[in-house]
């Protein structure tokens, strides 16, 4: 049991404050949702609208089924665009009814923004929760009167409890996939996060700037992406887990300092939240373009690692993980986000896992050589200013010492020393995740946020009877040939975010994997459940 | 261990390198607390040739360098040294917004007009009409004015010194590296194997020395815009009131994971 709201209108005509408001309370009350939006490049005016689903089982992904409620905040163009969408016994509340709404928290409440806490509760009336069960919990006296009173429209106007859902109870946490980047980092020991407002990374360095006066981390707006990586670098350098957040265009500026980490050996992650390209592209919304952008930025050969999550739980666990191996490895981490991830608010099922990486400040004596070479390619690592030794660090070749040399034989050593690190990289890749049949003659691939699209859409092949698995790589570089296992004599379909299939082209040049179809989408959205399932069985004929 | 030092002989780098490390020694601070970046070019290399903790970045880089270091570790002294090329050019817009950052960080510049590395093009701070091998009409550009551009960004600390003059040259960046906040050090330094003109003689015959920095920002302004047949040297600009940015100490005192699940209890939720 499910029900498919969508709520559309101007931007800054409150269709976000709905939203908010919904899916604080629908995690009060325990109702498993899934929220995403799409949104335009713009403050006022234009076309956005948000999606929320709601069901009596999690869900993490949009369905792609006909609207149960389309609510239209603006006069004709949700209207257009939107109710041809809408279910058979579908509802339709359009700008007149959304209007008495709004007269209601103008003279009743005497504050306008107290329509989206009324439309919330509307919404909630619709699948039988009681606004009185959450009152106890609403935020104030008022919410909970304005909750209530969307109770009393969804009555009066015969909504009420039209698509009952069964909440479960139990412990859940809401985030969007940027919460869950930035709460990783801080699991993994970030205590320094600089950056340039670019959408759809920029709430991660809101969170930073938020939290910084309770807990000990910094954030530092810089003038440009280029001093962002490299503050980055320098506080790491001096001692902090550093990262650094952007988007394709953001990214674009850091490539060189990406370079300057391969070289120093300087620790640091990098997320970029992708977005379509080229150049500006459609600045809000979502593709997976960047892959082979991140795969060979940054001028010269050095070590690299790749993460690309597939869910909340994937994006804390990964972006820990990306400090714990940045540090370890002393190597620059990516991880590959997008608009879709990133501004999709989810219910995480059970407790976020509060574990800390523990880490320590080395003290060497006076003879301490920065770049010592070593069997793993890994110098041991310190800070000025702990002891005599000295931290000598150059983004030329150098030497052992971090003086620049031009001794070739040195050079050779020296670049042998930083790829070795791969060695050690591939030993403890991120192996994929399965899910599915796994005799299965078909397999549909996936990296980053499509995982739980497909996953879904698996479910619902099998449960036509069309036998299919699926593998999802959260890891997209370095990849090894454990990770290909079993999958050489399977009829692979990847499926990307972007027009030209650059994870599948991927997997043939690193594994020697062959795909046999692509399902690919770069209109700027993402995939829905059903559309999915619709393309995979044209293929499957 | 011997090193090889990589500038001409006679290069202008070679008294600075002398005074620094004479400042840096007897700088009340002990060694391992003085920490140098520095970008690409000549002047880059002179972390190399002192013997301190360094991070030698990438080209124009050495600035946000130095602004991570010092947020992260605000218990080291941080100065950033490079040529005019790196600060001023590839650099500049860091150059503007380091400064704003009301951070403790000295920037000197071993500005000698000129491109060396890379054999003698012009840098931003070449004077209009010079000759060489990418301006053969002679530099159609007007010469940034380093000391107006820092005092503009509001620069607390703003001097030139020169080169040819240890004693005041030591005098200048001692005062430099001790004055807690961004300081501005533009030092005029011959180069002799590229620039003919702006040579220890030309400058000798030309400069002049403050005796005090002047009461005002604008008598300051007036002064920095002073170039051509008397050049000044000295501190223009010492604001005493100013006050440094205060940075959190982190260094050595991680997130705690009570703290982390206190945040899941407070900000789990989308923010308003």
């Amino acid at each position: 049991m499910e029900f498919n709201v969508l709520i559309g209108g101007e931007a800054g005509q409150g269709m976000f404050s709905v939203e908010l408001e919904l899916s604080e309370t629908l995690s009060r009350l325990g109702y498993p949702f899934f929220a995403t939006k799409n949104y335009m490049s713009r403050i006022r005016g234009g076309h956005n609208y948000h999606m929320i689903r709601v069901a009596d089982r999690p869900v993490h992904a949009l369905s792609g089924k006909p609207w149960d409620l389309v609510i239209a905040m603006d006069s004709a163009e949700t209207e257009r665009r939107h109710r041809p969408s809408l279910a058979a016994d579908g509802i339709f509340l359009g700008a007149d009814r959304v209007g008495q709404i709004e007269a209601e928290a103008r003279e009743t409440f005497r504050d306008p923004t107290a329509s989206s806490t009324i439309l919330a509760g509307l919404i909630l009336a619709c699948i039988g929760a009681e606004p009185s069960a959450s009152r106890p919990l609403a935020p104030d006296e008022s919410a909970a009167r304005a909750l209530a009173k969307g109770g009393e429209f969804a009555a009066r106007w015969g909504l009420a409890a039209r698509r009952v859902i069964t909440p479960r109870p139990g412990d859940r946490c809401k985030l969007d996939g940027n919460q869950a980047i930035a709460l990783g980092a801080l699991m993994g020991g970030c205590q320094f996060v600089a950056g340039y407002p670019m959408t759809p990374a920029t709430s991660i360095m809101h969170y930073f700037a938020s939290v910084a006066s309770e807990i000990p981390v910094h954030f530092e707006q810089a003038e440009d992406e280029i001093a962002a990586l490299n503050m980055a670098l320098g506080a790491s350098y001096a001692g902090l887990r550093s990262m650094v957040a952007t988007s394709g265009g953001g990214f674009a500026l850091m490539t060189e300092a990406v370079s300057l980490a391969g070289m120093t050996e300087t620790p640091v992650v990098v997320i970029d939240a992708q977005r379509p390209g080229p150049a500006t592209g459609l600045p809000t919304r979502t593709e997976q373009g960047d892959l082979n952008f991140v795969l060979h930025a940054g001028h010269g050969e050095f070590p690299r690692v790749i993460f690309a999550p597939g869910s909340i739980e994937e994006a804390i666990s990964l972006t820990r993980r990306a400090f714990d191996v940045a540090d370890r490895w002393q190597i620059p981490v990516f991880i590959l986000t997008d608009q879709y991830l990133a501004d999709s608010v989810q219910v995480m099922e059970g407790r976020v896992p509060t574990k800390m990486l523990r880490r320590d400040y080395p003290v060497f004596e006076a003879g301490y050589r920065r770049y010592a070479i070593t069997d793993t390619g890994v110098s041991p690592l310190t800070y000025p200013g702990l002891s005599e030794a000295r931290v000598e660090v150059d983004s030329d070749e150098h030497t052992e010492d971090g003086k620049i040399t031009e001794d070739l034989d040195l050079r050779v050593r020296m670049v042998d020393k930083r790829l070795r690190k791969l060695e050690g990289l591939r030993k403890e890749a991120v192996m994929p995740s399965r899910a599915g049949d796994r005799r299965a003659p078909t397999v549909l691939v996936s990296w980053g946020s499509n995982r739980q699209i497909v996953e879904e859409a698996v479910e619902a092949l099998r449960a036509e009877g069309i036998a299919v698995s699926s593998v999802h790589f959260g890891q997209v570089y370095p990849l090894t040939a454990p990770m290909a296992r079993g999958l050489a004599r399977k009829r692979l379909i990847c499926i990307e975010n972007n027009a030209t299939g650059q994870f599948g082209q991927l997997l043939r040049r690193e594994l020697g994997l062959k795909v046999a179809h692509r399902i690919l989408k770069y209109s700027g959205e993402c995939f829905t459940v059903a559309e999915l399932v619709e393309r995979v069985r044209k293929i499957l004929g | 261990m011997k090193q090889d030092i990589a500038w001409c002989p006679g290069c202008g780098n070679f008294p600075i390198r002398a005074a620094l490390e004479k400042v840096l020694k007897e700088l009340p601070v002990p060694a391992k607390n003085i920490v140098l970046t520095s970008g690409i070019g000549q002047a880059a290399k002179m972390p190399h040739y002192l013997p301190y903790s360094y991070f030698n970045g990438l080209h124009g880089r050495s600035l946000p360098l130095a602004v991570g270091i010092k947020l992260a570790r605000p218990d080291l002294t941080v100065i950033a040294v490079s040529g005019d090329g790196c600060h001023y050019g590839e650099g500049g817009n860091h150059f503007i917004h380091t400064i704003r950052r009301r951070l403790d960080i000295t920037i000197l510049v071993c500005d000698n007009k000129v491109y060396g590395l890379t054999k003698g093009q012009s840098s931003p701070t070449t004077d209009l009409g010079m000759k060489n091998a990418l301006d053969p009409q002679g530099n159609l550009n007007t010469p940034f004015s380093p000391l107006v551009t820092a005092l503009a960004a509001g620069a607390p600390f703003v001097a030139r010194t020169f080169a040819g003059d240890a004693q005041h040259m030591e005098q200048v960046l001692r005062e430099s590296i001790l004055f807690r906040g961004p300081s501005v050090v533009d030092i005029l330094q011959p180069c002799v194997s590229f620039n003919k003109v702006n040579t220890y003689a030309w400058y000798r015959e030309r400069l002049y020395k403050l005796e005090e920095p002047p009461r005002d920002r604008q008598e300051a302004m007036r002064l920095a815009e002073i170039w051509g047949e008397r050049i000044p040297i000295g501190v223009f600009w010492r604001d005493g009131q100013f006050v440094c940015r205060e940075i959190r100490e982190t260094f050595r005192r991680p997130v705690t994971e009570a703290a982390v699940a206190k945040l899941l209890d407070t900000k789990c939720i989308m923010m308003r």
